[in-house]
């Protein structure tokens, strides 16, 4: 206790370094605790607007479907079963229909791929009413991100080109009922929904789906043309690009840490050299060296504590801000291919906190007590005269 | 001397290393001081009068020979052991006051008596006894840096003579000080050398502290040549 006493003391009676030294450190408090919320904040709403848009509570595939090739799209399909059919009806299932095509807006053909989803599903949110079947013209709905590479607006008409059921190219003109916006890519890029009755008219898969995406009141159906795909394996990929940017912000913070450490360092190394003739004083007053090294060990340890005190003065208010406004994501950022909207609500854990105060005391701790061993070596009577080099 | 022996130093040597060999700070030195002595080492720069005293306040050990303080010979104790007898027994006061820059007044006499258990009111108790003994009361909050030469000076005694130690040693303690203020705080010693029965031990270059000294031991090229009572000025 009277170590922490005296440490404060110390420290705070030396002034403006001891300041600059806590303010830095505090950075990298507020950056790691600033960053990783950011990344937690996205990762919670890529998942929750992965689930609202995609996935649901989880897919059927058909047994052949893979999504990372799609030559296997021509025999994925599979047709409903009487028993998934009347989930279909209460929306615990939407069926999706999957099959390559083209377009050709301005003339320029661009490989996609065609949806087809039930317009009155009210599963995910699609804005698949857009697509309602009243009219001759074939409606379809577009991403935004899909808009912005075909140029395609809403109204605008274009070519659809498919091959049917016997493999022969058929083509008919769909006009662009919607363009939707949404942070969800893998919806969007490359991909032109539409109503599943009409798709599966013009390939002739009756009554067929690809997947189909389940609802919280989905009942389990065992059919081995299906097989069911959970929230862990749909979101996996998700969860890796999260993890693997969080690894690499991590360097920007350890090397801010490392600034922060290092000063910390060069301080005490500084201090436990300009101070020689104060420690042989309070070795002569009765201090034991080991006092003395802990005496020092915590003073520059406790420039972390200080540093949280002034990290959460000015990073409170910032961090309170940043929930309430949200954090702006630029918009070259949300074409990555991940989830991301255009501004993500921090989360802060209180486990990152704790963790991230406790790695940073524990730093400044062992990087105070290296130089502060020095003492335990220290000769008192050269240390009185201050003559150590 | 008719009091208890608490200093005794048999046949004492001390050498330094030196390059690769080693020079003799002091040689064969045999010393014994009683309690309530007021005593001084005089004698030329290099002649060992520091070294002496790092040795009996146990900063130091002797080379060859003892050193006994207290009952306790200096070159066996451990670092705590050596801790625990400066911190109970032994005062130092340093030529440059060496004061803690950052605690004030208060604190730096307090200091001592933070290493021991007592409580904040006993301490506070014999912080402002030692204050008033040096007539310091008024500077209680004020900072090192604010007081001049003579006030630092009386802020090391009071802080030496806090915990009433049985021997406190001063090196050179006037060495930084005018006619006036070494005369007022050798006067203060020496009270409290009587109140206190604690043994003094200067060394000192300066005729105004040798006036004082009820004993006088000269040093010279680390051998003590001469060992004396003398009479001491201002006695009373
Ligand atoms: N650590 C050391 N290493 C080598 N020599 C030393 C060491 N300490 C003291 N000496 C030498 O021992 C001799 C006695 O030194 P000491 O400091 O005791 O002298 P002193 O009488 O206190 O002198 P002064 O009046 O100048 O303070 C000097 O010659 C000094 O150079
Ligand atoms: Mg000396």
């Amino acid at each position: 206790m009277l170590a922490f006493k005296l440490a404060f003391k110390n420290l705070i009676g030396a002034g403006l370094k001891t300041w600059l030294n806590v303010l830095v450190l505090s950075l990298s408090f507020v950056i790691i605790i600033f960053y990783n919320s950011m990344m937690d904040g996205w990762d919670q709403q890529a998942q929750t607007d992965t689930i609202a848009w995609e996935i649901g509570q989880g897919q059927l595939w058909e047994k052949d479907y893979d999504p990372y090739d799609p030559y296997t799209l021509i025999d994925a399909h599979a047709p409903i079963s009487p028993e998934m059919k009347s989930q279909v009806e209460s929306d615990a299932l939407v069926p999706v229909l999957i099959t390559q095509a083209s377009v050709y807006p301005q003339g320029r053909m661009q490989n996609i791929l065609l949806k087809g989803i039930p317009s009155d599903q009210q599963l995910l949110d699609l804005p698949t009413s857009a697509l309602g079947t009243d009219g001759d013209e074939t409606k379809a709905i577009i991403g935004k991100r899909m808009a912005e590479a075909t140029k395609l607006k809403e109204g605008d008409k274009v070519l659809l080109r498919w091959r049917d059921k016997n493999g022969t190219f058929d083509a008919r003109e769909i006009t662009i009922a919607n363009v939707f916006d949404n942070n969800v890519p893998s919806i969007d890029n490359g991909q032109v929904w539409l109503p599943l009755s009409t798709l599966q008219d013009m390939t002739g898969m009756q009554d067929e789906a690809t997947l189909l995406v389940t609802g919280s009141n989905y009942v389990p159906v065992n059919n081995e043309n299906w097989t069911f795909k959970g929230h862990e394996f749909l979101l996996a990929d998700l969860k890796t690009i999260i993890q693997s940017k969080k690894g690499s912000a991590a360097i920007m913070y350890i090397l801010l840490l490392g600034i922060a450490l290092l000063a910390i360092f060069d301080t005490q190394v500084f201090s436990i050299f300009r101070r020689q003739k104060e420690i042989g004083t309070y070795i002569a007053l009765g201090m034991t060296r080991s006092q003395v090294v802990k005496l020092f060990t915590i003073e520059g340890g406790a420039h972390s504590i200080l540093a949280a005190v002034v990290g959460a003065i000015y990073g409170i208010p910032l961090f309170i801000y940043l929930k309430n406004v949200g954090i702006p994501i630029p918009a070259a950022s949300q074409n990555a291919g991940v989830p991301m909207a255009s501004e993500i609500i921090p989360v802060y854990g209180i486990s990152l906190i704790l963790s991230t105060i406790l790695l940073v005391v524990i730093a400044a701790t062992i990087v105070s007590y290296l130089p502060a061993r020095k003492i335990a070596r220290m000769n008192p009577t050269e240390a009185l005269k201050g003559k150590i080099q | 001397m008719n009091t208890a022996s608490i200093i005794s130093i048999k046949n004492m040597t001390k050498r330094f290393p030196v390059g690769k060999g080693e020079f003799t700070a002091l040689e064969n030195i045999n010393l014994e001081f009683g309690e309530g002595e007021f005593a001084g080492l005089v004698g030329p720069s290099g002649s060992g009068k520091t070294t002496l005293l790092n040795i009996i306040g146990s900063l130091d050990s002797p080379t060859e020979g003892t050193a006994t303080v207290m009952g306790k010979n200096i070159a066996q104790l451990s670092h705590k052991e050596s801790a625990l007898l400066r911190n109970l027994h032994i005062g130092f006061i340093f030529q440059s006051y060496n004061l803690l820059p950052v605690y004030t007044v208060f604190e730096n006499v307090e200091f001592a008596l933070l290493l021991q258990n007592h409580t904040a009111s006993e301490r506070r108790k014999a912080v402002m006894d030692a204050l008033e003994w040096v007539g310091l009361t008024d500077k209680v909050k004020s900072k090192p840096a604010m007081l001049s030469g003579g006030e630092g000076q009386r802020v090391a005694i009071a802080r030496a003579m806090v915990k009433r130690p049985k021997i406190l040693l001063a090196d050179e303690p006037s060495a930084n000080l005018d006619a006036k203020n070494s005369h007022q705080i050798l006067k203060t010693m020496k009270q409290l050398n009587k109140e206190l029965k604690t043994t003094f031990i200067f060394s000192t270059h300066d005729e105004k502290v040798m006036q004082y000294l009820d004993r006088t031991i000269s040093l010279a090229d680390g051998k003590v040549v001469k060992d004396e009572l003398t009479v001491a000025a201002n006695a009373g």
